[in-house]
């Protein structure tokens, strides 16, 4: 008898046995850490902007940084051949002084960087909430109600799912970002950061409702919900305490990599210059001056995209993890729990 | 079967039905979509524009128009672009269709070839620095933006290093036809094909490996281990059948989206006229008969791959078709 | 280098002007495929429809009207010519009757000979396919005003009269127009078949007249021109002979992509505007392929005169002395390609005599940005602080602009957004009064070259439409002393041009100061063509004179 309680008091529960899989998951656990000084890098844009004492949201076309004791501008006029153009200068590789070089508005570039990481960041972030929530009431209730509830809005799933993602996103915004939305309860201007949170946010619902959907249908007929609707429970209890921290562990597992496919969502919409307007900056801005640079300085538009791409990857990683670690059959056998 | 078929059609003509109605509802309130003044040009006059609002039919109301669409798509397919005009839109989206599948059914053959060589190869050699090095590779290849990759691969061929014999044979961007040039098609084709399967390799790797170690792990493997078979019999030959799967359904979905258009990025990137860039400059004209047609054929693609892959699945899993 | 450039334009015009204005035709160099490249399509390909830069370029030698712009580059290339007329008449009856005899023996590209009815046709289809100029330069034509009202009838009585037996076409006008010649020089004013559609052609292709004739058009691959069969030059400076034997425009190629193309001489021309960071790399790898002409265009700024915050005059002349041009000028690619403007008329055109008020030092020129006064001005004004949107087209450059606005007018003291939109609805997006814009940025290119053209169309009374997609006075500027001047002077220039030019350039000074619009620099024009291409002729109404080169 002793050995037996003994196992079952030593035992943690499932959320404390998940963290220290994960702990000892050590691919995972760089990531995390690589993904929170990415973060915190971003977050310390306003003291980077500071340090270098510049504006990056204000045009400076004539401005001139210090080069080997002498006053280079920042826009160089081309002086051989016939004299067309100018070209911002590349990167100083000096931290504080134009370290990337500057974009096509005279602007110091790595400044920028941090300031589009926390817009990029934000913007996936808060679309990955949004998603999330909404998803997991349409999925909860379509599988749990079932239906003509469940018809409605699986037909409605159905719908946006077909409806390609980018060209819904791309429609979307044309139409809104041109003049926001006003629904009398929301109004968002033009040129507001929700618009693109918004979007991003609704077409990717289906690809989260649709599992969370299939799996609620599956739990429905498991025998601890059959027995608490046997004995009469109220169903959003049920829905509480049942069946949520069930699906719990999908969601989980869903967040980073819906963080990393918004991610890429929102590069590729601004790229487009239909996701975050001038003169606010994201990765996928940024990408698309370097766009316009891209034969004469390169970085510019590299910088992000390596930025994206280290994310991205940090991202799936700790999501692989994570999905690892909440496993109940994961074949890692630790010792001791 | 008959039922469940009829059942399922019955649902894609309801999708597309749907979408092609928030397609119509999405345009019809941009202000400055209305097409009549940018062809009646500039400084012209009141009535000009009236005649020309007249002769496009926007007078009448909405709902009528919407029909008259549908009718001019599908039934006489007479359609016309309201950007350039007397251009019949349903033809020049048939037009556009080689180009795509040109473009998608290469990148798709390079990535089941490569995405089942990294995944089997990870998965035989689980744990190692190989299986490691893969799923990094794999992992970057799917972290990279796609319109990035390509802006960098055109830097690297075209300008950069075009005059170096590594990429002195990329031809210039833009399509040639594969009957009437097959060279310059295959040469034109290649760097997009790896740009557009870098993204897919890394994805497929990885879900192969994970299925076939899932399926490594099942009683009937261990059977034929105490068999007596070799380790890559098993991974080849019992294991993969299973694992294949996910591999296929998830391919087909891919697949389907991308004959539908949603290699657009790709497409503009690399000046390939295709379905992807007719969806996306429509889009940016603002030319509702161009787009509606475009996203019409994308989600029927997208809807019949999804039949296609739970028809497939079912015949592919005898665990489903018992249920 | 500049000063090269001048010289080398000056002794062009310098042989274009002495006498025996022709090169004679090279035969040697007759021949080949000219290819060039644009990122889209122009739109329908019906000259009475089309009014875009890109495929007028293309009529030039294709189609002919009655006169036509001389075939010639430089200053000449603005003098009428007759084309399918035999001469340029005399005014009769007061200014309002031109009697115009029909040249023989001139054939379709289908091989049918044009004649007398073919002529009244055209100018009947003008009105019956709604051409976007109907309305505003061929309302005075007379019977005008009947088709305006019922287009699908439209019979032009009395207005065009065709005589068969004398080979003759009449045209009425009701009131004396100086600018007559050169409307009926236009494309859409072009002489089709008689049996041409009496709607919009689209993408269907009507015959031609002049040395090429287009073959095939598919808008979103290529457009392709080969010689007209049936063609022999009856007119050098009017319709010359073209040297390739086939033109391929083709469409999808983006900037970037085109420019190399080029490079590798892959192809022979972009249409497109060449990426700001191309140009400092074909300005010296290939220089001698990149051809710089002065245009008479202007970039502006139209200010919405009739909502807050720039209903108020000082409120406009704030942000106009705050602009930095030179910075401008940098953004466009540098002042070998751009000149700083501050008013409206552009140099070189008729009637313009430099001004410029909103500098530091006023006087003829723009020298600086004067901040002190603007911010002064905006303290005075009463509007500091008030939101402003700017809006741009969705391509580089003018992107680039209208970020760079942002920024001076934050500083300013305005809370300022800028916002991009798609260049193919751009333009009557900011027409349009109920999308309530209150800045944007644009451009302005001539018609023809008369002040009119500038003043009257973009800042006349009669040019503003509430609510509509098409009322190019997008400032919704209207004053009724400078209008009834504007009118004045149209009505002088018939007799005395001189007088007109005069009075045409106190209107100029007069609009500048009231600032509807912030001038910002006057463009010129870039052409990059690949190393085969010989022969580059530039004519300012029409551009490049593309059959005028040859490539082998």
């Amino acid at each position: 008898m002793t050995d037996a309680v003994a196992s079952v008091r030593l035992s943690r529960g499932p959320w404390a046995t998940a963290l220290r899989k994960l702990s000892r998951d050590n691919a995972a656990m760089v990531c995390l850490a690589v993904f929170c000084l990415i973060v915190i890098l971003c977050l310390l844009a306003p003291a980077y902007a500071s340090f270098a004492n510049t504006d990056p949201f204000r045009s400076t076309l004539d401005a001139t940084v210090e080069i080997n004791g002498q006053q280079v501008p920042v826009m160089e006029q081309s002086t051989e051949g016939l004299g067309l153009g100018y070209t911002p200068i590349g990167p100083t590789w000096r931290l504080g002084s134009y370290f990337l070089g500057a974009d096509n508005q005279g602007r110091d570039v790595m400044a920028r960087l941090l300031y589009g990481g926390r817009n990029s960041l934000l913007i996936a972030g808060a679309a990955t909430i949004i998603t999330l929530v909404i998803a997991t009431i349409v999925g909860l209730t379509a599988g749990f109600f079932g239906g003509i509830t469940d018809t409605i809005l699986s037909r409605i799933l159905d719908v946006l799912w077909a409806f390609p993602v980018y060209l819904l996103a791309i429609s979307l915004s044309i139409v809104l970002i041109a003049q926001g939305i006003d629904l009398g309860l929301i109004v968002l201007e033009a040129g507001s950061l929700w618009l693109p949170i918004f979007i991003i946010g609704i077409v990717y619902i289906p690809y989260i409702a649709r599992p969370v959907r299939g799996q609620v249908l599956a739990l429905r007929q498991s025998e601890f919900v059959l027995a608490a609707i046997g004995l009469g429970v109220p169903e959003h209890r049920i829905l509480l305490r049942d069946i949520l921290p069930n699906i719990s562990t999908t969601l989980i597992v869903f967040a980073p990599l819906m963080l990393a496919i918004n991610m890429l969502t929102e590069a590729a919409l601004s790229f487009l210059s239909i996701g975050v307007q001038p003169p606010d900056a994201s990765w996928g801005t940024i990408i698309q001056d370097g766009q316009g640079l891209l034969y004469t300085r390169p970085w510019v538009a590299l910088a992000p995209g390596i930025a994206i791409a280290l994310t991205v990857l940090v991202l799936n990683v700790l999501g692989d993890g994570l999905r690892d670690a909440l496993d109940p059959r994961s074949k890692i056998r630790l010792g001791g729990d | 079967m008959l039922l469940a078929l009829i059942r399922r059609f019955g649902q894609m003509v309801f999708v597309m039905f749907g979408i092609s109605v928030l397609v119509f509802l999405i345009f019809f309130v941009t202000p400055g979509a209305d097409p009549a003044a940018r062809i009646a040009g500039r400084n012209a006059s009141p009535e000009t524009l009236e005649a020309v609002r007249k002769s496009f039919g926007f007078d009448q109301p909405i709902w009528i128009q919407y029909l008259t669409m549908m009718k001019k798509i599908f039934i006489t397919q007479d359609l016309t672009s309201f950007v350039n005009r007397g251009w019949k839109v349903v033809p020049a989206v048939f037009d556009t269709i080689p180009v795509t599948l040109s473009l998608v059914i290469g990148a798709a053959v390079l990535w089941v070839v490569f995405g089942m060589l990294v995944g089997i190869l990870a998965a035989a050699t689980r744990g190692s620095i190989i299986d490691k090095a893969l799923m990094a590779f794999g992992l970057i290849g799917c972290a990279m933006p796609v319109f990035w990759l390509g802006e960098v691969m055109n830097l690297i061929t075209q300008s950069r290093y075009h005059d170096t014999w590594l990429f002195s044979w990329v031809p210039p961007l833009g399509y040639k036809p594969l009957s009437q040039d097959p060279k310059g098609w295959f040469l034109t084709l290649v760097i997009p094909w790896i740009t557009l399967a870098i993204l897919y390799i890394g994805l497929y790797g990885r879900v192969l490996r994970a299925s076939l170690i899932e399926a490594m792990q099942e009683d009937y493997i261990r059977t034929a281990r105490a068999k007596g078979l070799s380790e890559t019999r098993i991974l080849l030959r019992h294991a993969l059948r299973t694992s294949l799967i996910s591999f296929v359904t998830l391919f087909g979905l891919d697949f389907g989206a991308l004959v539908g258009g949603a290699a657009l990025l790709t497409e503009v990137v690399f000046g390939l006229q295709g379905v992807g860039k007719l969806t996306y400059d429509g889009l940016q004209n603002l030319d509702l008969p161009i787009i509606m047609t475009t996203v019409i054929y994308a989600s029927f693609f997208v809807v019949l791959a999804n039949a296609l892959v739970d028809i497939v699945y079912i015949l592919l899993d005898p665990r489903v078709r018992s249920a | 280098m500049k000063k090269w450039l001048l010289a080398g334009a000056a002794a062009l015009l310098l042989t274009a002007m002495s006498g025996t204005s022709f090169a004679e035709y090279k035969a040697e160099h007759r021949g080949g495929t000219i290819r060039l490249l644009a990122k889209s399509a122009g739109g329908s390909l019906d000259p009475h429809i089309n009014y875009t830069l890109q495929y007028w370029n293309l009529y030039q030698p294709t189609y002919d009207g009655l006169v036509t712009f001389k075939k010639a580059a430089g200053e000449e290339g603005f003098k009428i010519v007759p084309d399918l007329a035999e001469a340029i008449p005399a005014p009769d009856n007061g200014g309002k009757t031109y009697v115009f005899k029909l040249r023989k023996g001139i054939k379709f590209s289908d091989g049918r000979e044009l004649g007398v009815k073919d002529v009244v046709a055209s100018f009947q289809r003008i009105f019956k396919v709604s051409s976007p100029t109907s309305g505003s330069f061929f309302a005075g034509i007379v019977g005008a005003d009947k088709c305006l009202a019922a287009p699908a009838d439209c019979t032009l009585e009395g207005g065009v009269v065709g005589d068969e037996a004398a080979g003759t076409v009449t045209i009425n006008i009701t009131q004396p127009d100086a600018e007559f010649f050169q409307k009926i020089a236009l494309p859409h004013a072009v002489i089709l078949p008689a049996d041409a559609p009496a709607k919009d052609a689209g993408t269907d292709i009507i015959p031609s007249t002049g040395p090429y004739m287009f073959t095939k058009y598919d808008p979103n691959k290529e457009l392709v021109m080969e010689r007209n069969p049936h063609f022999k030059v009856w007119s050098e400076e009017a319709q010359p002979d073209g040297y390739p034997d086939k033109v391929q425009y083709d469409f999808g190629l983006s900037e970037e992509a085109a420019v190399t193309a080029v490079q590798n001489g892959e192809a022979d021309w972009v249409f497109d505007e060449i990426p700001a960071d191309r140009l400092g790399e074909i300005g010296t790898k290939n220089k001698d392929q990149v051809h710089v002409t002065t245009l008479t265009a202007w970039w502006y700024l139209p200010m919405n005169t009739r909502l807050a915050p720039f209903d108020n005059e000082k409120a406009r002349q704030a942000v106009a002395f705050a602009i930095d041009r030179n910075q401008m000028v940098k953004i466009f690619g540098g002042p070998v390609l751009a000149a700083p403007v501050c008013q409206v008329l552009p140099p070189g055109f008729p009637g313009h005599e430099p001004y410029c008020p909103f500098t530091k030092d006023p006087g003829a020129k723009w020298s600086a940005p004067d901040m002190e006064k603007a911010k002064q001005l905006v303290e005075e004004s009463g509007t500091k602080g008030q939101k402003v949107t700017i809006i741009a087209e969705d391509r580089a450059v003018s992107k680039s602009i209208g970020v760079y606005l942002q920024s001076v007018l934050n500083e300013l003291g305005y809370q300022a957004e800028v916002k991009p939109i798609s260049a193919n609805i751009q333009f009557t997006y900011i027409q349009n009064t109920n999308n309530k814009v209150q800045m944007s940025i644009t451009q302005w290119y001539q018609d023809y070259p008369a002040a009119s053209d500038f003043l009257y169309v973009l800042f006349g009374c009669e040019s503003f439409h509430e609510g509509s997609d098409s009322s190019v006075n997008i400032a919704g500027f209207c004053d009724k002393e400078i209008n009834d001047k504007m009118k004045k002077a149209l009505e002088l220039g018939v007799e005395d041009p001189v007088a007109a030019n005069k009075m045409w350039a106190e209107i100029d000074k007069a609009v500048t100061d009231k600032a509807p619009a912030a001038a910002l620099f006057t463009p010129k024009h870039l052409d990059f063509v690949s190393k085969r291409v010989g022969n580059f002729q530039f004519n300012s109404q029409y551009y490049w004179m593309v059959t005028q080169s040859w490539v082998q």
